[in-house]
């Protein structure tokens, strides 16, 4: 028997992307700062909550409030409760009454991470005169060194479910690299004729329908955790859902002939125009209306800081491996209907 | 193509509907019905809401008028229009038929609208054109899910409904959105920009017709 190399690929792919995907610790980050003012005075401390972090093991923890210049001031005294909580405390002369600033952690395990503008300055009438120098320092690499554990990012909302993107989009993304290849292959039945083209497009449409699906129940989860629900009316979603209407249509398009050569011709064509019309649907409108989702109205996406190194290792095999598990099933149905037509037996396709 | 024979074919599809009356009052019975249905359940109806139900009333009259559009042909006389026509000639009729048969429901349903309820359209040049743009695109669209599913071998209704909906919502969206504007429910600036789109799917979904009806027709 012949060796397909790239289904062995897809499953390695796909076993590594489970493995790494939901495997890899996300960096430390702070969940909690409060109280979210300093009053000035002498030792006044602020509670800080941390998700992931190692303030007991990490080696010695450090906390600085960071001025908009990157001046830092240390904290006179860290007090380490648990390996995720900590109390800090400085002394806040007056002169930095209204000002705002970042607090900034570090130790030696998890490397710095930074809540930007944390706590604000505010006057005590108490001690409403107190005076003295702020000797504010350069920090240096050394000083923030960073952590050489392999994490993913920590984002705030996003929490443990930044891992999705790995499912998520990338379902989305091979669905759509599936529905291209099921368009090349109804354009090719439209020119030539040959029966093949028309399996191979009704293969590669039903395995993109499964991604597709998948990918509104990931995105679902996502929401829910997200933004609080199951589905917001949210251009995006609805777009995708609409297209996910019109692939339905085209299954049931297919159901409802009797003559094969009738079927392929009438769905190449149901499924060309059909395509025309998604491109509108899920890229133009978006566009045109303020959206949630990202990659739209300001929303970040695919880019800069929110796709790191960490992510893109698993992301992008994601995608391959994805679109080689989809091929494959789509090359299962292939066969089963090639089979089925030799053996004239009559199935669903 | 020739724009004699396609105004063969428009004659042709005209002389039929105004012979087989029955059809037509159907139609116009349906939308008259389904004006005063809205006009009961809502009793006032004004702003976006009306925007919305006008361009819902029209989307299921124009589905229901032009669904029969190639249904009515029997299979004897589309052989004999394959030997006289281009099929390019034939897609172009009844486009253009099609879409005078939707522009006048959609003037049957707003004036029905008009006559219910109380309207507040500021900007006549732009509602109207904005529509004239949508009603093209609707036209379009159903033409083509009408030409598919009426090769289908049974529940045609089912799938000239199924399958045409999901298509109309851009089109239906930057309609109710321009025609919002129109009536002042909001204000948009870049309504230009609005109509541009709608006018590039619209070009966008005939060219597409236009190449892939060649294929339907053949039988």
């Amino acid at each position: 028997m012949k060796i397909a190399w790239w289904k062995i690929a897809g499953i390695v792919l796909f076993v590594y992307v489970l493995i790494a995907g939901i495997g890899i610790p996300l960096k430390p980050g702070i969940t909690d700062v409060s109280p979210s003012q300093l009053k000035v005075g002498v030792s006044k401390s602020i509670q800080i909550t941390a998700y992931n972090t190692h303030f007991l093991t990490g080696g010695k923890t450090r906390v600085w409030l960071k001025r908009e210049d990157n001046k830092y001031l240390e904290a006179s005294e860290v007090q380490v409760n648990t390996e995720n909580l900590l109390q800090a405390s400085w002394s806040i002369p007056v002169q930095l009454i209204n000002k705002e600033f970042s607090i900034v952690v570090h130790n030696a395990k998890d490397g710095p991470f930074v809540v930007p503008a944390a706590v604000v300055v505010l006057p005590d009438s108490n001690s409403a005169s107190f005076v003295t120098p702020v000797n504010f320092t350069d920090l240096t690499e050394t000083d923030l060194k960073r952590s050489d554990d392999l994490r993913f990012p920590y984002r705030s909302i996003l929490n443990e479910t930044i891992r999705n993107t790995f499912f998520h989009v990338a379902l989305w993304m091979a669905m759509f690299v599936l529905y291209l290849i099921a368009l090349y292959h109804a354009i090719q039945y439209l020119r030539t004729g040959k029966k093949e083209h028309d399996w191979w497009s009704v293969s590669f449409n039903r395995s993109g329908i499964l991604y597709g699906i998948l990918g509104l129940l990931t995105g679902s989860l996502w929401a829910r955790y997200t933004w609080g629900g199951w589905w917001t009316n949210d251009v995006k979603l609805n777009m995708a859902a609409l297209a996910m209407f019109i692939y339905f249509g085209y299954l049931l398009l297919r159901s409802s002939f009797n003559d094969d050569e009738k079927k392929a011709r009438v769905s190449a064509a149901f499924n060309i125009f059909a395509f025309v019309a998604l491109i509108p649907l899920v890229f133009v409108i978006p566009r045109l209306t303020d959206s949630l989702h990202p990659g739209n109205g300001g929303n970040p996406a695919l880019g800069g800081e929110d796709l790191d190194h960490t992510l893109r290792l698993v992301f992008y095999p994601s995608i391959i491996a994805l679109i080689l598990l989809g091929t494959w099933m789509a090359q299962l149905r292939f066969r089963m209907i090639r089979l089925a037509a030799r053996k004239k037996i009559h199935i669903e396709a | 193509m020739n724009v004699g024979r396609i105004s063969a074919i428009i004659a042709k599809e005209s002389k039929l509907e105004l012979r087989r009356k029955n059809a037509l009052y159907g139609i116009l019975l349906f939308c008259g019905v389904l004006v005063f249905l809205i006009y009961k359940s809502f009793n006032v109806l004004k702003g976006l809401e009306w925007n919305v139900m006008l361009w819902t009333t029209l989307l299921f009259c124009g589905i229901n008028a032009i669904a029969k559009s190639f249904v009515q042909d029997g299979a004897e006389s589309r052989l004999y229009f394959y030997t006289l026509f281009d099929p390019k000639e034939v897609i172009v009729g009844k486009l253009i038929y099609n879409y005078f048969f939707i522009f006048l429901l959609f003037l049957l349903v707003y004036l029905g609208f008009s006559f219910f309820f109380k309207t507040s359209i500021r900007d006549y040049g732009l509602f109207f054109g904005g529509a004239m743009l949508g009603n093209f695109g609707l036209a379009v669209i159903f033409t083509f899910i009408a030409s598919v599913s009426s090769q289908s071998e049974g529940n045609q209704g089912v799938l000239m409904s199924v399958m045409s909906l999901p298509l109309t919502l851009p089109v239906v969206l930057l309609l109710i959105k321009i025609t919002a504007v129109a009536m002042r429910l909001i204000t948009d600036t870049s309504v230009g920009e609005d109509l541009k789109m709608l006018a590039g799917i619209d070009l966008l979904l005939t060219g597409i017709l236009l190449l892939l009806f060649d294929f339907l027709w053949k039988d």
